[in-house]
């Protein structure tokens, strides 16, 4: 076992973790922060997608110790205290969550690509989204999610509802 | 048995002596996107990893009319890399269709390369542009051309303790045509199905050293030579392009399997070289 | 009176909790002390256990129990109950669950798995449905391979009569159409938490969709209906030692929070597995499906093989329509009787056809059982009959628009169960989308209701 230390939605932890554990299992069972999901574990589906020093990774295919030292952020972080980040605001102003297990890796997955593009075209939303899977939505209304986010992360002004 | 252990390599010489002293047990870990997969499956127990995140090799520099990529460079960088798109184009855009945004930020060239899947969507590229490896081991270093690394579907000719240190792609040359084209059942994140990556040199509009390249259609990633020397010292027209077509679907050798059977890989090999270069007829 | 819903855009009540990661599905429910959970399958579709012996895995340290037929109190669940919760004898697919194990972690529960001895003489099983309505296939059950709806092997629709039908038909279009089987693949896999509480009750944290379906199927399983003298001489049999004669209160399913279901959380699937753990252990018991569980051993929609032979006129008119569907139900019946109902019913899709007869097969095979997905039966019905509405308009030489105002239900028509259509809008909603996709109707297409038949004949 192997003492590693980490900081999750910006505060520091040390947990015990072995050669096979991942970060997936660090974050939801040694810390019990349970938004990043088990869909899959082996990759496909993005349920436990998280960013890594703020890339999108996926959580259950990432060996815990090449974590440590390392910065996680997952939705829980997105929030600051007393109001919800604009992705947030924009998923649950349009629809883009119904069972809502698929949300929060979807979401990190939009931070990542805002983060970088912070004007994508819905090509380049869907794109970005092509790994992480939804079996409720169908798509669109995440698109129209990411697309009114980054409207209003950009300044332009009040959020519109409908296709952006 | 070697004890058990997660080593963090400072330098790829240390890695392979990390690599030679723990044997059968240890495994080299940079992005993991294929080993913890196994991890997760219960398929593979590790004893020993050696971390290659920390080693020096992610780097991507050109030199001497060669792109030089260290083998620990995630596929997001060469994605997002100039050097990339300038003087391999070809390779950028086999990337682009591999697996997804994540697992791109992740996975690494090395890896994709060293886990020598039939399907390996770097591989087909790579092995258009004639690319080669630097082995190292305890014993030294090699260079191997990519078309003779692949021995059997996930074997190679890397020996105990050896990793790949770098993967060396020549230039594509200038006015060179170039096409790929990715059949999966999804449009991403999809294992390929069959994938085919042409690299075209032209010298007075004829072929001078075309090569062709076809993935998931036989044990290892197949370079299609007899297609490729139809095509030397001639023009790209209807009746060659249909002709190489035929002799590139005439090397495969493909296997039934979940994501398409032999008789549709070899169908689809031959349509897709017979567009790719019908596309690059065109250009 | 202002309406404070109705007519105003709401927001989901779950919304801000799934965007902010909040909402809290089963395996997020963290109780401590639980035990992790795993099956025991069967290696083979087909065949008797002739010998079980879980002693190694109950006497592995960090393994607290261990389950197998012998403790259920009623094996027998189901819409029709004859499926058993653990195999008892006779496997009747490959991956059917045989024995569970619950252990301090999953590294214990896999390994405790492997030192089960299982012991199986196998049989031929057979696969397919078409073979296994042969009258000399092996059997699935006991009762025969194929769901009989009362004296007939087969759900039958009459409405007026085919053959008539088919002798007025200027031309016959007969058609097999094949639909495979499709799982769910919803993002939350099946998972089951079971916790015995100080209180006497057992909770159940559920990915159900059905909760009192499944409310009673507990019960009939754990043996709280007390009146049922199958199940006490079941659990008299067993010597079980836990509680008898419990009722519904003594239950409590907390369910509701499903991370996707579309018809794959209709059927039990690990809450009675981790109900007999965590009462067998006195602790609370999680089981989570993997992905490749879930892909081979979760209910799914059933394959299909549907025949469609239509009658008809050169206008476009369909004037018979018969048609056979054979429904792959896998091992067990579940909700597959049912699927077979709705299928059938909606033969003649949203068109009116004067003469029908329709046959539907439910038929066994040695897979897991399927059961409900979404359309419950009638997506692969439209599936069959769409097409043969396009390819009818084909060979007449007709527009696949023109042929579906042709036979669409006006108001008043009958359908073929003997319902009368009393709200019909498909003509106007073939309007309006021709309109919205850009395609300029004919003028007389345009014109038409659905209230009245068009004239042209």
């Amino acid at each position: 076992m192997y003492s590693i230390e980490l900081k999750v939605n910006g505060r520091p932890y040390s947990v015990m973790v072995d050669l096979k554990t991942t970060l997936l299992e660090v974050l939801r069972d040694k810390l019990f922060i349970t938004s990043p999901k088990v869909g899959c574990n082996t990759g496909d589906c993005g349920a436990c997608s998280v960013l890594l020093d703020g890339r999108l990774v996926r959580s259950c295919i990432t060996n815990a110790l090449t974590a440590a030292g390392r910065e996680v952020t997952t939705v829980e972080g997105l929030a600051r205290p007393g109001e919800i980040h604009p992705l947030q605001r924009a998923f649950h102003e349009h629809y883009a969550a119904q069972c809502g297990f698929c949300t929060p890796g979807m979401i990190l997955a939009a931070k990542a690509l805002l983060d970088e593009n912070p004007e994508p075209t819905r090509d380049q939303v869907r794109e970005a989204l092509s790994g992480n899977l939804c079996r409720c939505t169908g798509y669109v209304k995440i698109v129209d999610a990411v697309m009114a986010a980054a409207q209003e992360m950009a300044g332009a002004g009040a959020l519109k509802a409908g296709r952006g | 048995m070697a004890e058990g252990g997660f080593y963090t390599a400072a330098s790829p010489a240390e890695a392979c002596a990390l690599l030679a002293r723990h044997g059968d047990g240890a495994r080299l870990l940079a992005g993991g996107t294929d080993l913890m997969v196994a991890v997760n499956e219960r398929r593979f127990a590790p004893q020993v990893l050696i971390y290659l995140g920390a080693c020096g090799l992610n780097y991507i520099r050109v030199e001497g009319g060669k792109l030089l990529i260290g083998a620990a460079t995630p596929f997001a960088e060469i994605l997002k890399s100039d050097l990339v798109r300038d003087q391999a184009p070809l390779l950028a855009e086999a990337v682009a269709h591999l697996a997804s945004p994540a697992i791109r930020n992740a996975g690494t060239v090395g890896g994709n390369l060293a886990n020598a899947s039939p399907a390996a969507d770097s591989a087909t590229a790579l092995l258009a542009l004639g690319a080669s490896l630097k082995l190292t081991s305890p014993a030294g270093q090699r260079v191997a051309a990519l078309e003779d690394f692949f021995t059997g579907p996930g074997q190679s000719v890397l020996k105990a303790g050896e990793l790949i240190e770098e993967v060396i792609v020549p230039a594509q040359a200038q006015g060179a045509g170039w096409a790929y084209r990715k059949l999966g059942k999804r449009k991403a994140q999809s294992l390929s199905v069959v994938s085919v990556a042409v690299y075209c040199p032209l010298a007075d509009g004829k072929c001078r050293g075309a090569r062709l390249a076809l993935g998931a259609v036989a044990p290892t990633p197949l370079l299609a030579r007899k297609a490729a020397a139809l095509l030397e010292g001639q023009k790209l027209e209807a009746g060659l392009i249909d002709r190489a077509a035929k002799a590139a679907a005439e090397e495969t050798r493909p296997i039934d399997d979940v994501r398409g059977s032999a008789w549709y890989r070899r169908r689809a090999a031959e349509g897709l070289v017979r567009q790719l270069l019908g596309q690059i007829a065109g250009q | 009176m202002e309406l404070k819903v109705v007519g105003h855009r709401v927001k989901r009540y779950d919304g801000l909790a799934h965007v902010s990661g909040e909402t809290r599905f089963v395996d997020d429910v963290i109780i401590p002390g639980t035990l992790t959970v795993k099956a025991l399958r069967s290696p083979v579709s087909k065949g008797l256990v002739r010998g079980l012996d879980t002693s190694a895995a109950e006497a592995m340290p960090g393994v607290a129990g261990v389950i197998t037929a012998a403790d259920v109190p009623c094996n027998a669940y189901g819409m029709v109950p004859e499926q058993p919760v653990l195999v008892a004898e006779a496997i009747r697919y490959k991956g059917e669950p045989i024995a569970a194990v619950a252990a301090v972690d999953e590294d214990t529960a896999l390994e405790a798995v492997t030192r089960i001895r299982l012991d199986i003489e196998e049989q031929e099983p057979v696969l397919d449905p078409l073979e296994a309505m042969k009258p000399d296939a092996p059997k699935v059950r006991p009762e025969g391979n194929v769901y009989m709806y009362g004296q007939r092997p087969f759900r039958q629709i009459v409405f007026g009569d085919v053959q008539t039908g088919f002798k007025e038909a200027d031309l016959i279009v007969e058609n097999e159409y094949f639909h495979p089987s499709m799982e769910h693949a919803q993002l939350e896999p099946q998972v089951s938490l079971a916790v015995p509480e100080a209180s006497g009750r057992l909770t159940i944290h559920t990915v159900s969709q059905a909760l009192y379906f499944h409310l009673g199927m507990l019960c009939g399983i754990l043996q709280m209906e007390p009146n049922d003298i199958r199940c006490q001489a079941w659990a008299a049999r067993t010597g079980s030692a836990w509680r008898h004669n419990a009722g519904f209160s003594d239950l409590n399913l907390a369910g509701g929070t499903v991370g996707g279901g579309f018809g794959a959380k209709n059927d039990l699937h690990a809450d009675h597995v981790t109900a007999l753990l965590a009462l067998k252990t006195g602790r609370p018991c999680k089981w989570r499906w993997t992905r490749e569980e879930e892909q081979l051993y979760s209910t799914y929609r059933g394959a299909w093989r549907m025949t469609i032979k239509d009658g008809v006129k050169k206008d476009g008119r369909i004037v018979a329509r018969q048609m056979k569907s054979i429904r792959d139900a896998g091992s067990y019946t579940s909700l597959n009787a049912y699927v077979v109902d709705k299928h059938c019913f909606l033969a003649a899709g949203p068109y009116f056809i004067p003469n029908v007869y329709v046959q539907g097969y439910c038929v066994y095979t040695n897979k897991p059982p399927a059961s409900s997905m979404r359309g419950f039966g009638v997506t692969p019905t439209t599936f069959a009959t769409e097409v043969q509405m396009n390819r009818i308009a084909a060979e007449l030489g007709l527009d696949p628009w023109e042929i579906r105002f042709r036979n669409a239900f006006r108001l008043g028509e009958l359908t073929p169960t003997g319902r009368v259509v009393s709200s019909a809008a498909l003509v106007e909603v073939l309007q309006k989308l021709a309109a919205q996709a850009g395609v300029d109707l004919p003028a007389d297409l345009k014109a038409l209701t659905s209230a009245r038949k068009g004239e042209a004949s």
